[in-house]
């Protein structure tokens, strides 16, 4: 303990003005998040605000987790580990006791810190810190863990700045090919499939790096420990069976369909878009029924085979939609992007299209009223909320400890919003439900982050079917809202054969915009 | 007498380079114990093996009775190493290196620290990063002196110092030879000369011998044979006849196995009698040049 001690102790007087930096751009970030709250996002346009509010969180959000990187590098190499001169390796140092002192000076200059500015910043928002230490515990050990871990181990192969700054080139260089191949890798985007056993291998392989490393100083193998993890990530994303396990994750429905969807004729209107080159974007609209009261699903996914005539056939692979149908859903619309080069091949002629649907149903409960009031409020299951508005919507924007909550659904009917109308707009007749949720599906006791407080807006969406627009005049004080908690029921696959489709009817805009 | 450091057909190969090829030496208690030899001989690379800062390709050595290879931590309390390579906490001062160290070391003598300060005239304010070469060599020994270590490793603790500084240093260590055993490598023969008890020579990786300084000495001489005429060299000569030079009707060379009767037979079996016989002790730099030469010559 003694020898941790002096280790810490001649580490904080070496560091201090990397300790003093860092603390100061945590402070800063203190600063600017208490900043950001007290000066509302419309303010955020002015031209003095657009830096103050905007730039400078966007800038200090980045600084706090680099500037602790930079201390982890510079105290671990501050006795380094790699090579065979360093003057530590024939004095008594027990490895244990090192990387102990290493640790604790990680604690206490990153964790207690940043620990401390949660708090601060909880209390300083109006929740009472005692409250949420579990929360701000977990959040400590997601640092632990995806930062000072992989940085630790960075800095225990390296030997210098300049060589820790190649380590984080080739590091970003991985992840920049990672991005690329699932870019490529069929139904990677939709479901990883693998997050647990990449997470684990991720941190199993760091704290093995580390320990080798400090343990037996065998730089070359902990060095190739980090080129396998790399390999082993690659490998995992290209052969993980992503199909099977979607398959295996959402069953195929055998007649207790969860929603009935049956796709609509085409629409004159389609709007325009983004010409993206190389793909064509086809928009289905559907209809959908048979939902029972009080239960939604949300489409996850979907996967499109098309085939015409010739025996042409082209398969979307599964691709990520992420949209609610609710009981009061009269229509939605689905898109997926089609390779031009297929369109062209598929557009003269109808084609047979099987679109599989993934579905997640939910059950509506803990259904009560909520009224929004005036001024600042606490809004059950979110955190301390208030009416925006109105330069360009009207919502609510509320400050969320810790983490979002797990389902929130926000129901109202849009004719009994508070908010004026705008005279452009034709009022909404009564009965039409307006929906948003708020989410955060793990049951982690606090979402990663520097701020233990998340801004969540609550915005009410237009309703928008098929031609029929009513436009939501918003929340304002005084609007009844219904809140509940969803439940999750299951999951499930939802065929729709459609016979002779023909595309070109179904192409998304008619007045398109190209960027070449 | 057991020996503070022993090591067993030590073999290290850096890629193609067989840095060391089966070192076996053995240093006893409260020797001081020079390992000499050219530059890139692989003294260097034995006291590393030997502190455990590499690890050898074959063969073992033990440090005070431990396997080096698992020398680490608290066995390093009763060992001292210095080396002209090691990087030394720059940023500290003085005062604040023998701080830092001072709890790690249980036998830590503040006495002794203090003395070795004045000894040394080290200054204690001023960090290791504005003292030259020389004082922050002292610096090293002085915290590698205060806790009454009983292994001193030194590697090529002389290079690039003043005559000054060298003879501080080497009175700082022989002021403790009493209670430690030292293992010294340095290409500095003449240094070493001045204070080493046993001598191992190493050369490409391979030791040419090991024995004590005094047997060496006496073992050694330089041969003088003076003729009447240029004489008729014999095709075989004795092998311990090393560097064999004739200059009219002088002949000289050196004997590695000096004995005064056998040397005398020797001669006199070689060459008859000669008009003078002069056997005459060689320094240390004397002997080792006739060995490095002997050797290039017979490779």
């Amino acid at each position: 303990m003694k020898q941790i001690w002096t280790i810490l102790r001649k580490d904080a007087r070496h560091h201090w003005p990397e300790i003093a930096a860092s603390l100061a751009i945590l402070a800063t970030f203190a600063w600017a998040e208490i900043y950001s709250w007290t000066h509302s996002r419309n303010a955020a346009y002015a031209s003095f605000s657009l830096l103050t509010a905007s730039f400078l969180p966007g800038l200090v959000n980045a600084l706090v987790p680099l500037s602790w990187i930079f201390l982890i590098v510079r105290v671990v190499q501050g006795e380094p580990l790699v090579g065979d001169r360093q003057f530590w390796v024939t004095r008594p140092y027990d490895w244990k006791v090192l990387l102990a002192a290493k640790v604790l000076f990680i604690v206490t200059f990153i964790n207690l810190p940043c620990f401390a500015m949660d708090a601060f910043l909880l209390a300083r928002a109006g929740f009472h810190p005692a409250h949420y230490v579990v929360g701000l515990l977990w959040m400590q050990l997601m640092w632990i863990l995806f930062i000072c871990l992989p940085a630790g181990a960075l800095a225990s192969v390296t030997r210098t700045i300049p060589q820790m700054l190649l380590a984080l080139l080739l590091v970003a260089l991985f992840m920049i090919g990672m991005i690329a191949l699932s870019q490529v890798i069929p139904n990677s985007n939709f479901s990883s499939g693998s997050d647990w056993w990449t997470g684990f291998l991720f941190i199993a392989t760091t704290v093995t790096i580390i320990l080798l490393q400090y343990s037996r100083r065998r730089t070359a193998a902990a060095r190739w420990l980090i080129a396998g993890l790399f390999a082993a990530l690659a490998l995992i994303m290209v052969l993980t069976p992503y199909r099977s396990l979607i398959a295996r994750a959402y069953p195929l429905s055998q007649g207790d369909v969860p929603v009935e969807v049956k796709l609509l004729p085409a629409q004159t209107n389609r709007g325009s878009y983004y010409d993206q080159g190389g793909e064509v974007s086809i928009q289905l609209p559907l209809s959908i029924s048979q939902l029972p009261k009080d239960t939604f699903v949300d489409l996850d996914g979907m996967i499109a085979t098309l085939t015409n005539a010739n025996g042409v056939r082209w398969d979307s692979g599964w691709t990520v939609q992420a949209r609610n149908f609710f009981a009061d859903s009269q229509s939605a619309e689905i898109s997926f992007q089609v390779d031009r080069r297929i369109f062209d091949q598929l557009k003269s002629a109808p084609v047979s299209a099987h679109l599989l649907l993934a579905f997640s149903t939910y059950h509506d409960t803990n259904q009560r009223q909520f009224v929004v009031p005036q001024g600042e409020f606490q809004m059950p299951d979110v955190g301390l909320c208030s009416a925006s508005g109105p330069a360009y919507f009207h919502s609510i924007r509320c400050r969320t400890p810790l983490r979002r909550p797990r389902f929130l659904l926000i129901t109202s009917d849009m004719a009994s919003s508070t908010c004026p109308w705008d005279k452009q707009d034709s009022p909404a007749p009564p009965g039409l439900l307006a929906h948003d949720s708020v989410r955060y599906g793990d049951s982690d006791p606090a979402e990663m982050g520097i701020s233990p407080l998340h801004e969540v807006d609550i915005y009410l969406s237009d309703w928008n079917t098929l031609g029929t627009r009513f436009s939501n005049p918003g929340i304002c004080p005084g609007t009844p809202l219904t809140l509940s908690n969803p439940e999750f029921v299951g999951r499930s696959r939802v065929e729709l054969q459609i016979n002779n489709l023909s595309l070109t009817d179904y192409k998304r805009g008619s007045g398109k915009i190209t960027f070449r | 007498m057991t020996s503070a450091i022993h090591t067993e057909s030590l073999v290290k190969k850096f890629r193609r380079v067989d840095a060391l090829q089966g070192l076996s030496l053995s240093v006893p208690q409260g020797a001081v114990y020079a390992l000499v030899g050219p530059n890139g001989a692989g003294k260097t690379t034995a006291i590393k093996i030997l502190m455990n800062i590499i690890r050898a390709t074959a063969g073992r050595a033990e440090v005070l009775g431990i396997d080096s290879s698992r020398i680490r931590g608290h066995h390093f309390q009763p060992i001292g190493y210095v080396s002209e390579n090691q990087q030394l906490p720059e940023w500290m001062t003085v005062g604040a290196l023998l701080s830092y160290l001072r709890p790690f070391y249980p036998a830590w003598d503040a006495k002794l620290e203090d003395e070795l300060i004045k000894q040394f005239d080290l200054p204690r304010d001023r960090k290791l990063r504005h003292l030259s070469r020389g004082m922050r060599m002292k610096a090293a020994l002085a915290s590698s002196l205060a806790y009454h270590p009983k292994l001193i490793v030194l590697d090529e603790p002389f290079t690039g110092l003043d005559p000054l500084v060298r003879d501080e240093l080497i009175q700082g260590l022989l002021d403790r030879a009493e209670e430690s055993t030292i293992f010294v490598s340095s290409h500095d023969l003449a240094e070493i000369e001045t204070f080493a008890s046993h001598i191992a020579y190493l050369e490409q990786g391979k030791l040419r011998f090991a024995e004590e300084l005094t047997a060496l000495a006496n073992r050694f001489r330089e041969v003088e044979l003076t003729f009447d005429a240029p004489p008729n060299l014999p095709q075989k000569l004795p092998d311990n006849w090393l560097q064999l030079n004739t200059a009219a009707a002088i002949v000289r060379f050196t004997d590695c196995r000096f004995d005064l009767e056998r040397s005398t037979a020797d001669v006199r079996a070689v060459f008859g009698e000669p008009r003078n016989v002069t056997f005459s002790p060689m320094s240390l730099r004397s002997i080792f040049l006739a060995m490095a030469k002997s050797a290039r010559n017979s490779d």
